[in-house]
């Protein structure tokens, strides 16, 4: 066992540091065989482990980090089978976007770069998924945000794109300060950062330090998972290549927010506070965005919003209790999303960089099938359209909310429900407008590239899964084994049993809600619909421009934190700095010269006055001493 | 002793004195090297006078020290002098100004 | 004792080395070889050291009267911490002699004497147990820094020269005095400058306030703490290459070692009382140089800056004054050394290419030069405190111990991480990204090997320092705890 998660950990990071020490040196297929061999590996290596370790909670010792004074941080595995899924489904994500990237940057020639920090990554993210020490799991954490970082601003010349790397690497920072006042707080109260050390003595939080954490742990995983209020750079993350935008900000890293509040879950469970704080940030996070995914043009960007969107329904499970819940919707929202992200990178790498939907049209449909296809199936599933995999994990956190109870999550749950009109709804909106019809506003060419087909053809695993992942959890009304709920049930904090609600009931509501939004959908932008009347309202309106700028959040920071903190450091600089403490000593300097100036007039350079001077002295002290003899 | 010690350090004094004015007044690097020398000599009779006076040889031995040192100093003095005036062509103390503040 | 002077041998090695350097500037090649020589043995000796100084059964120690009638004696001992900080001044010696040898044509024998000279003095300071050979050592740094930086600076040398010089020696004259009075305060016929011995008998607590504060005031400077840190954005700007290294690597630290060693032990009624104060000083020195540093347009300012904040947890560290802290402090310093110094040398190189700090003139530098971008980006993250690297383990440490008994504290200098990262992300922008800014040259060669000796080991330590840190904090544990119950009212 213990070889095997080693193995896992290690090939990814294996990978990484032979393309960063020789990867300019190997040639690309080299290269590209490389970084795909070690990620294949470790899905083969996470499967095994999956196999070997079926429903066992494993606490596995890999390498002492480091340890003073009480404090100890050690590099430990929690192999349980959350860990255990979640690293099948990172590796199993990871490589189909490793071999389709092969095909996505064969024309950039930074391609050992891009695949090192490709395997970097995966290596961070698995430290994420198996670590029991919250230290090690903040190595992953901060590592993921590096990665981020540095391929959101993979082609760095265009200073737009490094800009929104660091603007993600630091927003994303601001929500790890919680996590390191949470750190802090579980070695203060509890005396160990342990995950297993945590929740095996969780009963000795009091109420009000639980609250706490669960609040800490909530803007740590807020900033992550890019949540309500820490958004708005998800957004402009999707500078990067499209593939990273498929692994990092849909499949893997903004859902880290989800499972280390999953991890923690029964600390959060002791304050109903926490609990109601991660429904409120999940469900107007879901509902915020899904408004906001209606009002883009970019086809990327409205994969972004619905994103976020989507991981704010996991929040709304998380803090209905519904562990399973929140899981299932992160496994199928990894397979559909990555999906419909590398379908559309396909469309903007066909199109030569085309990113507007009202540019695209049928012709996209009838020049490439099958990534059409790949992409309504991801589709389907995202709208939650019976029965694709969507349908079951979203309906199961609805169910889940409303069957918790209480005005509040009752609330949360007509929130949700809302959202998920709003999602049926811009979902197939980019549907209808990027693939029928002829496009509203004429493209800059209408040339379409043809692509490698081994790069459309690896995503039909992803394609099966967006359909059928439900699978995955059947509730028990369609005669399903519920397969997940029981594979999880060690699981600490994910035995919950919901009643009070009919399954079957809300099952039967949200495909209503969906064929609502479908039908809103049909109706305004529909192929029937006249490219002229379907196209982007008039961009100056104010709905419109509220929904294109995200409610103005972004614009809100800009001018409420940003300028201010800038003109504050300019401020510090030059007033406080260089104008108030510098010159203070400075201003001393002056005073010590100008007296040393007075006293300069003294020095007259003739010697006559020196000799002078001496015998006066000379004189004096003979005064003196007459003085006293007499 | 015959002459009283007071007549001897009137001397010594005026002697100084002389000496001083010499060394103050004068511009020329050798006249005040000169009035130096007089003020050394001036204080070597007020030395040799007090000897006299106790009857302690200790007076005149450092007469003795003054006289070497005067010659010491009057050497290298005049070494510099000369050296001065193959560097500036001039003798008049106020050109070698150079440490005025 | 040992047969062998061992101590004594790695102060005055390099004073030697300098002695040899002098002798041989007429040939730059032999000078550079004899410093490069004495800068390797000196660290090869420091190495050797080190598993003597982490075993706590020998003690490294040398002791021989040398004024009895003022009971100096000339004392020298080496525990774990000042193992390191011998060791890493040795580290750091080795590539401040490496990256002189490009940058440094003018006089290169009374360079490299300086530069060893400084190595000298540094480790005399880690070394003292004396009062008053610490303090010799303590002043006789200044002199060798004074002339790297007004000699061979860049444009503005003389005044930072100056500065730096002024700073210091107001601070070092307090302390003479305070130690003189340290002297004093004990009782006749038994005064001693052995620091065991005033550590034993602590003087009446009014006295100790104001020999404190004198000290303090000192160490403060060389730390430095804001608001006496205004010299050293100046000094690392104008100095070379190998001065800024050794200067935030070497010198900075005997600040924070006089802190943990001296002050805090010798005083522990005034240290006690201080605390808040320390805390005060230590966040606003993190956010004043956090944000100060945010709007440099220079990047070795930029980093002198960073240098400040980083310098600040130490003194939150210290003042926590428990073990987990005080361990993070004294990691942070070897930690700091590291990555501050694999800061300033790149700048070097970049700006040896660039012709120009500022960071304007850069821009693309990945472009143009990948290995060093990679490299510069490595220190970047490490500066940030990304985990895995050396800085995240120390500011941890130093922040969750700071956490156990000053809860608000730590969490407003957790929140400084994102300070933090604001700027080192802004240096990262303007050097490595974007276009290459118009003013630079044709000439731009990538990595050559000479840089390449420099850097790799530099990142080597520091990803070492960040996976296995537990050698080093093993070395730290005794000094930890030697020093925590000696302050009995912040130690329960």
């Amino acid at each position: 066992m213990q070889a095997n998660l080693s193995l896992l950990l290690a090939l990814p990071l294996f990978g990484a540091l032979v393309l960063a020490l020789l990867g300019r040196r190997l040639s690309r297929p080299m290269v590209e065989r490389l970084a795909c061999a070690a990620i294949i590996a470790a899905f083969i290596a996470a499967l095994t482990a999956l196999a070997g370790a079926w429903g066992e909670t494993r606490l596995v010792p890999l390498f002492p980090w480091f340890s003073a004074g009480g404090f100890s941080a050690s590099m430990d595995v929690l192999y349980d089978p959350l860990s255990g899924i979640m690293a099948v489904m990172v590796t199993f994500v990871s490589a189909i976007i490793h071999i389709h990237s092969v095909g996505y940057m064969r024309g950039d020639e930074s391609y050992a770069r891009y695949f090192c920090y490709l395997n970097l990554f995966v290596f961070f993210m698995l430290v994420i998924t198996l670590a029991d020490n919250l230290a090690f799991l903040f190595l992953g954490w901060e590592g993921v945000g590096f990665c981020s970082y540095a391929l959101i601003g993979f082609w760095f010349a265009d200073a737009e794109r490094t800009l929104a790397g660091r603007k993600a690497f630091v927003m994303t920072r601001i929500g790890d300060v919680g996590f390191l006042i949470a750190m802090a707080l579980f070695f203060a109260t509890l005396g160990t950062l342990s995950l297993s050390g945590i929740i095996a003595s969780v009963s000795a939080l009091s109420v009000g330090t639980a609250t706490a954490l669960g609040l800490l742990l909530l803007w740590a995983a807020v900033g992550k998972s890019a949540q309500l209020p820490l958004l708005v750079w998800l957004p402009d993350a999707m500078a990067g290549p499209t593939p990273v935008s498929a692994l990092i900000h849909a499949a893997t890293m903004v859902t880290a927010g989800v499972y280390l509040l999953m991890r923690l879950f029964p600390v959060l469970a002791l304050s109903q506070a926490a609990l109601a704080a991660v429904g409120a940030v999940g469900a107007v996070t879901a509902l915020f965005a899904s408004f906001s995914a209606l009002g883009q043009r970019d086809i990327k960007r409205i994969l972004a919003w619905s994103t976020i969107s989507q991981v704010g329904y996991m929040f709304l499970g998380i803090a209905a209790g519904d562990l399973c819940g929140g899981m299932f919707h992160l496994l199928a929202h990894a397979f559909f999303k990555s999906l419909l992200f590398m379908g559309a990178g396909c469309v903007i790498q066909a199109l030569h960089e085309e990113h507007d939907i009202f540019r695209m049209g049928s012709r996209v449909r009838t020049a490439m099938p099958p990534v059409f296809l790949l992409f309504f199936l991801g589709a389907l599933a995202l709208a939650a359209v019976p029965p694709a995999s969507g349908y079951f994990s979203k309906g199961r956190i609805l169910y889940a909310t409303l069957s918790h109870g209480g005005g509040l999550f009752t609330l949360y749950w007509a929130m949700g429900s809302l959202a998920a009109i709003l999602t049926a709804l811009y979902t197939f909106r980019l549907v209808f407008v990027a693939f029928f019809g002829d496009p509203a506003f004429p493209p800059k060419t209408w040339d379409i590239e043809p692509l490698p087909r081994f790069m459309i053809h690896v995503l039909w695993p992803l394609g099966a899964l967006a359909l059928l992942a439900g699978g995955l959890n059947l509730p028990g009304n369609f005669s399903g084994a519920e397969w997940l709920s029981h594979a999880l049930r060690t699981v600490p904090g994910a035995d919950a049993e919901f009643h009070g609600v009919s399954e079957l009931a809300v099952s039967l509501a949200d495909a209503g809600f969906c064929a609502v939004g479908l039908f809103l959908a049909w109706m305004l932008y529909g192929p029937r619909t006249a490219p002229g009347r379907r196209g982007p309202a008039d961009p100056e309106r104010f709905a419109h421009r509220m929904l294109r700028s995200g409610f103005g959040l972004d614009a809100l920071y800009r001018k409420t934190v940003l300028t201010p903190f800038l003109a504050l450091s300019g401020f510090m600089r030059r007033v406080v700095d260089e104008g108030a403490v510098d010159a203070a000593f400075m201003s001393q300097g002056v005073l010590w010269a100008r007296t040393s100036m007075a006293a300069r007039r003294l020095a007259t350079g003739r010697t006559s006055t020196y000799l002078l001077t001496f015998l006066l002295g000379l004189a004096a002290i003979c005064a003196v001493l007459l003085a006293k003899g007499a | 002793m015959i002459v009283p010690l007071e007549h001897i350090l009137l001397l010594a004094f005026i002697l100084f004195l002389m000496g001083a004015v010499c060394a103050l007044a004068r511009r020329n690097l050798v006249m005040i090297l000169l009035g130096l020398e007089v003020m050394l000599n001036a204080a070597g009779i007020a030395f040799v006078g007090a000897s006299l006076r106790w009857m302690e040889m200790d007076g005149q031995a450092f007469v003795l020290f003054i006289m070497g040192v005067a010659a010491a100093e009057i050497a290298v003095g005049l070494a510099l002098l000369v050296y001065c005036w193959r560097r500036s062509g001039s003798l008049d103390v106020n050109v070698f100004s150079r440490l005025k503040g | 004792m040992n047969a062998f002077p061992l101590l004594s041998t790695l102060i005055f090695l390099p004073l030697l080395g300098a002695l040899a350097t002098v002798l041989l500037s007429r040939s730059p090649a032999l000078c550079r070889a004899a410093a490069l020589g004495t800068a390797l043995a000196e660290l090869l000796l420091a190495a050797c050291a080190i598993p003597l100084a982490a075993d706590p059964g020998t003690i490294l120690a040398e002791n021989a009267a040398w004024i009895p009638s003022f009971g100096i004696r000339y004392a020298l001992a080496m525990d774990g911490l000042s193992g390191l900080l011998v060791l890493m001044t040795a580290f750091l010696g080795v590539l401040a002699v490496l990256t002189s040898f490009k940058e440094i044509t003018k006089r290169p024998g009374a360079y490299y004497a300086f530069l060893l000279a400084v190595e000298t003095s540094a480790c005399g300071v880690f070394l003292a147990k004396d009062l008053f050979l610490f303090y010799l050592f303590w002043e006789v740094q200044l002199v060798p820094m004074f002339f790297l930086i007004g000699v061979w600076g860049h444009e503005d040398r003389r005044k930072a020269a100056l500065k730096f010089f002024l700073f210091s020696i107001a601070g070092g004259m307090l302390m003479l005095l305070a130690v003189i009075g340290a002297w004093l305060a004990q009782p006749e016929g038994a005064r001693t400058f052995s620091l065991a011995a005033l550590m034993a008998a602590p003087a009446a607590p009014h006295v100790q306030n104001w020999l404190f504060a004198a000290f303090f005031l000192a160490f403060a400077v060389k730390m430095p703490i804001v608001p006496v840190h205004t010299w050293l954005p100046d000094a690392h700007t104008q100095a070379p290459t190998a001065g800024s290294v050794i200067l935030a690597g070497v010198l900075l630290k005997t600040g924070a070692y006089g802190l943990i060693r001296l002050a805090f032990p010798l005083f522990p009624d005034a240290a006690a009382l201080s605390v808040p104060l320390l805390f005060v000083l230590g966040l606003a020195g993190l956010y004043h140089a956090s944000l100060c540093a945010l709007a440099q347009t220079d990047a070795k300012r930029l980093v002198a800056y960073s240098s400040v904040a980083h310098m600040a947890l130490i003194v939150i560290g210290v003042a926590a004054w428990n073990a987990v802290s005080l361990s993070g402090a004294m990691l942070q310093m070897i930690n700091h050394a590291l990555t501050t110094g694999g800061l300033f040398i790149m700048i070097g190189m970049l700006s040896r290419r660039s012709g120009s700090r500022e960071l304007a003139s850069f821009g693309g530098v990945w472009k143009r030069s990948p290995v060093l971008g990679a490299f510069f980006l490595f220190f970047c993250m490490a500066s940030a405190g990304l985990p895995g690297l050396n800085n995240f383990v120390s500011e941890l440490l130093t922040l969750v111990g700071t956490w156990t008994g000053h809860p608000g504290v730590a969490a407003a200098a957790f929140a400084g991480a994102v300070l933090t990262l604001t700027y080192v992300l802004k240096l990262a922008q303007g050097t490595l990204f974007g276009t290459p800014a118009a003013t630079q040259p044709e000439q731009w060669p990538d990595a050559e090997p000479l840089e390449l000796c420099v850097l790799s080991p530099l990142a080597a330590s520091i990803l070492y320092l960040g996976f296995a840190p537990q050698a080093v904090l093993d070395m730290l544990r005794g000094p930890v705890s030697d020093f925590l119950p000696r302050i009995p009212q912040l130690f329960q």
